[in-house]
């Protein structure tokens, strides 16, 4: 053990005693542990999602489905800089923009391969996050969210007035993924059962990346660089005492949900084949944002019930016609009043698996500690004092 | 014994306001000084000073040999650019980095991770001594998990040194206050120092508690830290303090052992008032 402690952990003047006794190993059950339970429902999640082509594998159900997936991935992005980092972050969908365009520029005008795209992807997302992060992120919670609002605003309008860009009316014809001489487009039929739509081939490359990134976001966010994310949000000053450099944390969260934003983005150009400045309005921002705050900040599952929420709920409403909008603000209101915190908080703890302290009992004059016993204690006589502190 | 950290003529205004005016000292290796004086004499800020969070106007603060403390051109100051480039890490020693040089320290008012459990409060602490990088976490490579099980480990060990004996999953504001103060200073040991800041320890601690935080700063310098502490508690500080240094308006009034501070007649004038000065006045 103490070998390995060497390796772990950096050489430093000073280690802790060994812990004056092992703790017990916690539980690893389904139902007799928090982590075990969690695991248990994401593989359900992942079963569902993986199920739900076979059941329905209509044209129009695929497509919400993947931009359903495509709001998770989105609102994991923002998760990590809003509900770890504690960054109020007003454009982030101007990351979302530069994955798409990136993606959609590249596969069209300069005629690269969706995996070369990719790669162009992520690397443009970095250099955003640091080109939009670096100056701003010296400010603090109300004028960080000002100065990304305006950003945002900055990267939509700067596509609009482009020629790359396409203007107003975007990029069309973005290709789907092909390998070699086969393409989504082709179809492909396995065991006599056809998979006929691009639609479908797509939906499952969206629940991949989906799938790996909730499972990256999360794990991100148990290890050394999520303390200190967490550490930034609760105490700024504390976290830099404490050795974190919040600076380098900061920046490192925005540059992570700038790669998550402009993946989710790349899918995006990719499944509807077509983008226009339109689709990266500041509305967007704010239905992140909403989804996060209403699933519950820094939450996993919370997040993605969130995000579910406010991709579905509009196409479930849409036998209200144009009620519908009213009807979802109504619900969120009172999701908000009920749920202050969250339809599923970071800090919730499964109700069966609630540590309670035990309530110190009522002081009364049976549990009071006598005089006598105080006096030999402290060695001071105390019921004068406490009368006259009642005085 | 050499020096572990030297102050010499620290100055800091804020405006006109001089909270910190020439203050010298120095600690040395495994002692434990106290810095004492009524309120408002500037003790926090040269605390802050010391620890990398203000910048003071004037002055020198050697760590360990290394400068706390750094020169800017004369070039900045003359096109007003120094605050700017100071806010961006240049020409300044980041808290963070002189955490990593061992000084650490503590708050007056509790500053804990409000929404981390108090283990997650200490392992937050080892960040700087953990080898974890991205794709180590992201792949959850047999490193990580070595990385984390020693994490864990060390953070309880500092749990059970400060004698931390409640739920280490709890969230830090479900314990009662005394147990706060514990984690605390389990956090700040977390990152292995060689000089402990400690600001107001013992405030609103009852005596029992006190008595305990006593032996565990006797403890922790028995560790071979030095510790340095603000205190009001003049009971607590007579008994623990090897040396005492006395602040008053920002200047430094007195400096020695407890019993020559007691009868120090600026001390005493410091704190209690002089009779005579408020007739002539």
């Amino acid at each position: 053990m103490a070998r390995d402690l060497d390796h772990a952990l950096k050489h430093v003047p000073l280690r802790a005693p060994a812990p004056l006794y092992e703790r017990p190993q916690p539980p690893k059950g389904v139902f007799s542990s928090q982590r075990g339970f969690m695991r248990a429902l994401g593989l359900v999640a992942v079963l569902l999602v993986a199920v739900l082509p076979f059941m329905d594998a209509s044209r129009y159900t695929m497509s919400i489905a993947t931009s359903a997936l495509i709001y998770v991935m989105l609102c994991m992005g923002l998760n990590v800089v809003v509900g770890y980092a504690g960054l109020l972050d007003l454009g982030y969908i101007a990351f979302f923009a530069v994955g798409a365009y990136i993606s959609g520029i590249f596969t069209t005008v300069l005629g690269w391969p969706m995996w070369a795209a990719l790669i162009a992807t992520i690397v443009a997302c970095i250099t955003a996050g640091i080109i939009i992060g670096a100056p701003t992120l010296r400010l603090r919670s109300d004028y960080l969210a000002i100065v990304t609002l305006g950003f945002g605003e900055i990267i939509r309008i700067t596509a609009n007035n482009l020629k790359i860009t396409g203007g107003p009316s975007g990029i069309h014809g973005i290709p789907t993924w092909s390998f070699g001489p086969w393409g989504f487009d082709d179809g492909f039929n396995l065991f006599g059962i056809d998979f006929p739509e691009r639609v479908v081939f797509y939906y499952f490359v969206a629940a991949v990346v989906i799938v790996v990134g909730v499972i990256g976001a999360g794990r991100l966010a148990k290890g050394r660089l999520g303390r200190a994310w967490k550490a930034v949000r609760d105490d700024e000053d504390a976290a830099e005492a404490m050795g974190i450099n919040t600076y380098i944390a900061k920046i490192s969260a925005y540059i992570i949900g700038a790669v998550w934003a402009g993946m989710a983005g790349q899918l995006m150009a990719t499944h509807l084949s077509a983008i226009s400045p339109n689709s990266f309005q500041f509305l967007y921002s704010a239905l992140i944002l909403m989804a996060v705050v209403l699933g519950g900040m820094g939450s996993t599952p919370g997040v993605i019930i969130g995000a579910l929420f406010v991709s579905l709920a509009p196409e479930l409403l849409r036998d209200f016609a144009e009620w519908r909008y009213l009807i979802f603000g109504v619900l969120l209101v009172v999701v908000m009043l009920f749920r202050p915190s969250g339809l599923w908080p970071a800090t919730a703890v499964l109700p069966w698996l609630r540590r309670t302290r035990p309530t110190p009992p009522a002081f009364t004059e049976a549990t009071a500690v006598p005089a006598s016993v105080m006096e030999s204690v402290d060695g001071t006589p105390t019921t004068e004092a406490h009368e006259g502190d009642r005085a | 014994m050499s020096a572990l950290l030297e102050v010499r003529d620290l100055r800091l205004q804020f405006g006109g306001v001089t909270a910190v005016d020439g203050l010298s000292f120095e600690v040395r290796e495994g002692e434990i000084l106290a810095v004492i004086g009524p309120n408002g004499a500037g003790k926090t800020s040269a605390f802050n000073c010391i620890s990398g969070f203000y910048l003071p106007t004037a002055g020198s603060v050697v760590f360990d040999g290394k400068a706390i403390v750094r020169a800017v051109p004369a070039i900045w100051r003359r096109l007003g650019l120094v605050n700017l480039l100071q806010s961006f890490g240049f020409y300044r020693v980041l808290p963070s980095r002189v955490t990593k040089w061992g000084m650490a320290r503590t708050f007056q008012n509790l500053r804990l991770f409000r929404e981390l459990s108090v283990l997650e409060n200490v392992t937050t602490a080892m960040h700087a001594n953990l080898r974890e990088g991205f794709w180590s976490t992201l792949l959850h490579t047999p490193g990580y998990r070595r990385a984390e099980a020693a994490c864990v480990r060390e953070a309880r060990g500092w749990l059970d040194f400060v004698g931390f004996e409640d739920d280490e999953q709890l969230y830090v504001t479900q314990l009662p206050y005394g147990e706060q103060r514990r984690v605390e200073i389990a956090r700040a040991l977390a990152t292995s120092p060689k000089l402990l800041l400690l600001d107001e320890p013992a405030a609103g601690l009852n005596f029992n508690e006190k008595q305990t935080l006593m032996r565990l700063i006797r403890k922790i310098r028995g560790l071979g830290v030095a510790v340095v502490l603000i205190e009001h508690d003049m009971g607590l500080v007579m008994e623990l303090a090897e040396r005492i240094v006395v602040l008053n308006y920002g200047k430094e009034i007195a400096d020695g052992a407890p019993e020559d501070v007691k009868r120090n007649p600026a001390v005493i004038e410091a704190y209690l008032g002089v009779y005579e000065s408020e007739d002539a006045s």
